[in-house]
C-alpha cells in the first residue's frame, strides 16, 4: 500500500491500523473459497470422470476410451460440423448487424443514445425461454408467419423450413446474443477520436475508404471482445437447438445433454464436455491475445 | 431536383432511424406478438385473430406447476442477488484496493468463471453433487447460480471502483475517519450506481438462468426449466404466452426502475458515465 509511504508520519499508525483491522484475506477468502469448492472442484471431478472407465465396462483405472469413442464416431463429427457452421453463421450475422447498430448508437443517435442502449440491455435481460418461445410461435408450421402469409394468399402451403431447421437456430441465437456483440463494438467506437473522421474527409476519403481504413482497424479490438463474449456461448448452446432446431439443427450441447441425462453415459458426457471446455479456453486465449495486441497497435 | 437533394442530405438520418427501428423490431417484435396472442381466443396460436379473451391468464393462474416454478425462481433469484452483491463487492474491493500475494491468480479465477460456458458448469455441478452424494434441490441450483453470477458483480463493481480515485479514501482516513465512516460516507455514495446495476443484473441472471438450473436442479423446477420442459413435450400453448407476458412485463418494469434509480443515485454523473455503468463489466 503506497498510502503509508506518502502520508505523514502522524497518519501512519492509523493507516496501518486500517490494514491490521481487516487484512486482505477477509475480503477475498469467502468468494474465492466458494469458487474453489463449487467451480474448480466440480471441473476437476468432470476431468477425472472423463478419464475413467464407465461403471458397466467392468474395468477400472485410467482410460482414453471415452475420448476415442467420441472422436471415432462419424455422428459426432457431423454434429461438430453443424455446430460450428451454425455458430459461425450466427456470429457473422450478428457482426453484420452490430457494426451499423453500434455506429448509429455511438455517432448518430444523439439524445436517443442512452435510451437505445438501455433498450438493447433490456432485450438481453428478457428471459431467454420467453424469447425462444416467441420465435417458435412466429416460425412454426401453423405459426404466425405461415398462417399470416397464407391468409393473405401469398403462399398456398406453409413454409416448413422456417422452424426445426438450422435457419431457426441461427435466427434465435443471433437475436439472443446480439446485445453482447453490439456493446463492445460500440465501446470501441466511443473511444475513437472523431477528429480522425474529419481528417479522413479532408484528405478526400469517401465513406467506404473511411470505414475500411479508419473505422474498421480501430474497432477490431471491440470485435475480438465481442467474439470472446459471444462465440463460446453460441457453440455450446443447448436450449435453442433443442426447442427450434429439429434434427437438422442438432448441436453439441444437445449431445452433452443426451449423453449425461438421456443415456446416462456420464463418462462420455464428461469427455465431450472436457473437449468443449478446452476448445472454449483456446478460443478465449486467442481472442483475448488478439484484442490486446490490436489495442497496443493503435 | 430540390427533393432529391433533400433526400440525399437526409439520407444518413433516415438510415439511422431505419437501423434503430429494425433492430428494435427484431428484438422486441416477437415478444410483443407473444403478448398479443396471449389474449387470442383460440387454443392454437395462429392467424386469423379469433377474438379477445383473458381466459389464458386464468388458466395460467390456476396451474399449480407454473405458479410453483415462478415462486421457486423468485426465491432463488432474491437469495442469489443478495449474496452475489455481498460476495462480489467484497471480492471487487479486495482485488482493486488491496495488495496481496496471489492477487492475479484470484482475479483470473473470478474472470474465468465468466468465460466457461454455463452448460459445462451445469454438467460439472451435476457430476460434483452426485460424487459427494448431495441430492439435487433448489439449494444446489442456488449455489451454482451464485457461482456463475457473483463474478459479474465483481466485474461491474471493480469497474466502478477503478473509476474513482482512492486518494479520497486515503484523505478520509488521514482526516480521522474510521474505516466504517470511510466506507459509509466516501465509498458507498460513489459506488451506489454500480451496486444498483449489479443487483438488477444479478437478479436477472439468476431468474433467467437455464443451463445451470437445468442440470443441477431436482424435482423443483425453476421458471425457465418449466417452460423448457413444457415446450419440449408439447405444442405451443397460449397459457405459456400468458405467463411469459407477465414475466416479460415485470422484467421491463424492473430494468426501467433500476435505470431510474441509477440515474438518481448518480446525480452528478454525465451520460457517458451512466452508459459505462450500464454496459458494466463488458468493457
Amino acid at each position: 500500500m503506497e498510502a503509508a509511504t506518502v502520508s505523514t508520519a502522524a497518519a501512519r499508525p492509523r493507516t496501518s491500523r486500517w490494514r491490521a483491522l481487516l487484512p486482505p484475506f477477509t475480503f477475498v477468502t469467502p468468494p474465492t473459497a466458494l469458487l474453489v469448492v463449487f467451480f474448480l472442484v466440480p471441473m476437476a471431478i468432470l476431468a477425472v470422470i472423463a478419464f475413467e472407465w464407465g461403471p458397466l465396462s467392468g474395468s477400472s483405472g485410467f482410460t482414453l476410451s471415452n475420448f476415442t469413442s467420441i472422436i471415432d464416431d462419424p455422428l459426432y463429427r457431423r454434429v461438430t460440423i453443424t455446430t460450428f457452421e451454425i455458430a459461425t453463421i450466427a456470429m457473422l450475422a450478428q457482426l453484420v448487424v452490430a457494426v451499423p447498430v453500434a455506429y448509429v448508437l455511438a455517432y448518430k443517435a444523439g439524445r436517443f443514445e442512452l435510451p437505445l442502449l438501455l433498450m438493447m440491455v433490456l432485450a438481453d435481460e428478457l428471459n431467454p425461454m420467453v424469447r425462444i418461445y416467441a420465435w417458435r410461435m412466429l416460425l412454426g408450421r401453423e405459426g404466425i408467419i405461415n398462417s399470416g402469409l397464407m391468409s393473405l394468399g401469398v403462399i398456398d402451403h406453409p413454409i416448413d423450413a422456417l422452424l426445426f431447421s438450422k435457419f431457426a437456430v441461427i435466427v434465435v441465437l443471433s437475436t439472443s446474443y446480439v446485445t453482447y456483440t453490439v456493446i463492445p463494438i460500440y465501446a470501441a467506437m466511443k473511444a475513437i477520436n472523431s477528429g480522425l473522421f474529419e481528417a479522413a474527409r479532408d484528405l478526400g476519403a469517401g465513406w467506404f475508404t473511411t470505414f475500411r481504413r479508419v473505422l474498421l482497424p480501430l474497432i477490431t479490438p471491440g470485435i475480438f471482445v465481442a467474439l470472446l463474449l459471444v462465440y463460446i456461448p453460441l457453440f455450446t448452446d443447448f436450449a435453442s437447438p433443442t426447442l427450434v432446431g429439429g434434427t437438422s439443427g442438432y448441436m453439441l450441447g444437445q449431445s452433452v445433454n443426451d449423453l449425461v441425462l438421456e443415456s446416462g453415459n456420464l463418462n462420455a458426457g464428461a469427455a465431450l464436455s472436457l473437449m468443449m471446455l478446452v476448445a472454449s479456453a483456446l478460443f478465449a486465449v486467442v481472442a483475448y491475445k488478439l484484442a490486446k495486441i490490436r489495442q497496443l497497435d493503435t | 431536383m430540390p427533393l432529391r437533394y433533400r433526400i440525399r442530405r437526409e439520407l444518413p438520418r433516415i438510415a439511422s432511424v431505419a437501423i434503430s427501428v429494425a433492430i428494435l423490431a427484431v428484438l422486441f417484435g416477437p415478444v410483443l406478438l407473444l403478448a398479443l396472442f396471449s389474449f387470442n381466443d383460440s387454443p392454437i396460436i395462429s392467424l386469423p385473430w379469433a377474438g379477445f379473451t383473458t381466459h389464458w391468464y386464468e388458466v395460467a393462474w390456476s396451474d399449480a406447476e407454473a405458479r410453483e416454478a415462478v415462486t421457486h425462481s423468485l426465491t432463488v433469484a432474491i437469495v442469489v442477488m443478495v449474496l452475489s452483491v455481498v460476495l462480489g463487492t467484497m471480492a471487487a474491493w479486495g482485488l482493486t484496493r488491496l495488495r496481496f500475494r496471489g492477487r492475479a491468480a484470484v482475479a483470473g479465477l473470478h474472470g474465468s468463471v465468466l468465460v466457461v460456458p454455463w452448460l459445462l458448469i451445469g454438467v460439472a455441478g451435476l457430476m460434483f453433487f452426485s460424487r459427494v452424494e448431495v441430492p439435487l434441490s433448489l439449494q444446489t441450483i442456488g449455489v451454482m447460480q451464485l457461482v456463475v453470477t457473483f463474478p459479474l458483480v465483481v466485474a461491474i463493481v471493480s469497474a466502478g471502483l477503478v473509476r474513482f480515485p482512492r486518494s479520497l479514501e486515503e484523505a478520509a482516513i488521514d482526516l480521522g475517519a474510521s474505516q466504517w465512516q470511510m466506507m459509509r460516507h466516501v465509498v458507498l455514495p460513489q459506488l451506489a450506481p454500480a451496486l444498483a446495476a449489479s443487483a438488477i443484473f444479478a437478479f436477472s441472471w439468476s431468474f433467467n438462468n437455464f443451463e445451470v438450473s437445468f442440470f443441477t436442479g431436482g424435482f423443483e423446477q425453476t421458471f425457465p426449466v418449466w417452460v423448457f420442459s413444457v415446450l419440449r413435450h408439447s405444442q405451443n400453448l397460449p397459457m405459456v404466452n400468458a405467463i411469459s407476458t407477465v414475466i416479460a412485463a415485470v422484467q421491463v418494469v424492473l430494468v426501467l426502475g433500476a435505470w431510474r434509480l441509477m440515474r438518481r443515485l448518480s446525480a452528478g454523473a454525465n451520460d457517458e458515465e451512466l452508459a459505462d455503468i450500464m454496459v458494466g463489466g463488458l468493457r
